[in-house]
């Protein structure tokens, strides 16, 4: 769990917001479970999903169903 | 001649699997393909939706199985909507299958988040909200976190607009979803997490000026 002084601080680097969040969540999970690094490819949304927790679970959750089907 | 500037090239989509592809010319064609294409969509929105609610089984211990069951099936009906709304934006950057999953996953955690906080007053920012700070672990670095949380919360205090205290703190030290703060004040899961996202930058800058944030732009 995030410490409270990280949760008042937010992430260091710039991120995206929710929308884009949203819209880029798919592609993201994918390239991360091809083994590639997302970030190179969408910077700012791993920024965005260490300080967003509704955006992180919903993350977790797509990498998880995704994953669990790819499996 | 030099090279066009980047915003005028046209964009190239990849070429899209032949599964999504298929996908995406049933919903967009007529008649008896589409309806069995948009049968298939539902039921796919609601095993992801169930997924969700079963990740949150524990927030969700008050609900009968029925309730659950008219949950799940809310949260694929607002998401079959939103997939079909934004069919257009699907370019094929993933399978279509992962990008419409993520419309079910939305509607249900956010479903299940509100119905969790349904009779619940939401709680004031703890005034006290120092003392919920975890203590740093290493002896040498107490004095440095105590000097950091003492100008944390005058900059809460001084810095920070009414707005973006109450957003910040009730998020952050009062745990409550972002998704159920919006639905109180009518207004979007986005808009409040930039009210949040422009707190903490006025709080970095502020500890940056004060040396306490290393490797922080001070003019931030």
């Amino acid at each position: 769990m995030m410490s409270l002084v990280d949760g008042l601080l937010g992430p260091e680097e710039p991120e995206v917001g929710c929308d884009d969040c949203f819209t880029d969540l798919d592609r993201y999970v994918e390239l991360e479970l091809a083994g590639e690094d997302p970030d190179a490819h969408l910077p700012g949304l791993r920024a965005h999903l260490a300080g967003c927790l509704a955006c992180r679970e919903e993350h977790d959750s797509l990498k998880a169903l995704v994953a669990g089907e790819d499996g | 001649m030099g090279a066009l500037p980047a915003a005028t090239l046209p964009v190239v989509d990849p070429v899209m699997d032949p599964e999504s592809r298929a996908w995406v010319a049933a919903l967009t064609g007529e008649g008896g393909d589409r309806e069995a294409a948009l049968d298939r969509l539902h039921a796919l929105l609601l095993r992801a939706a169930r997924f969700e609610l079963g990740r949150r089984r524990g927030q969700l211990a008050g609900l009968s199985a029925a309730e659950r069951q008219d949950l799940a099936t809310q949260a694929a009906d607002d998401a079959m909507m939103g997939v079909l709304a934004r069919l257009d934006d699907f370019r094929g950057l993933s399978r279509f299958t992962t990008w419409a999953y993520k419309f079910a996953l939305l509607e249900a955690a956010t479903k299940a988040r509100r119905m969790a906080w349904r009779d619940r007053e939401l709680p004031r920012p703890p005034e006290d909200w120092v003392a919920l700070a975890d203590p740093d672990g290493r002896p040498e670095a107490a004095a440095e976190h105590a000097e950091l949380l003492a100008t944390l919360r005058a900059a809460v205090a001084e810095v920070l607009t009414p707005q973006q205290r109450e957003v910040l703190l009730t998020v952050v030290a009062g745990r409550v979803p972002l998704d159920v703060l919006a639905e109180r004040r009518g207004t979007t899961r986005g808009a409040l997490y930039k009210t949040i996202h422009d707190a903490r930058r006025k709080l970095r800058a502020h500890l940056a000026q004060k040396g306490l944030l290393a490797g922080e732009e001070v003019s931030r």
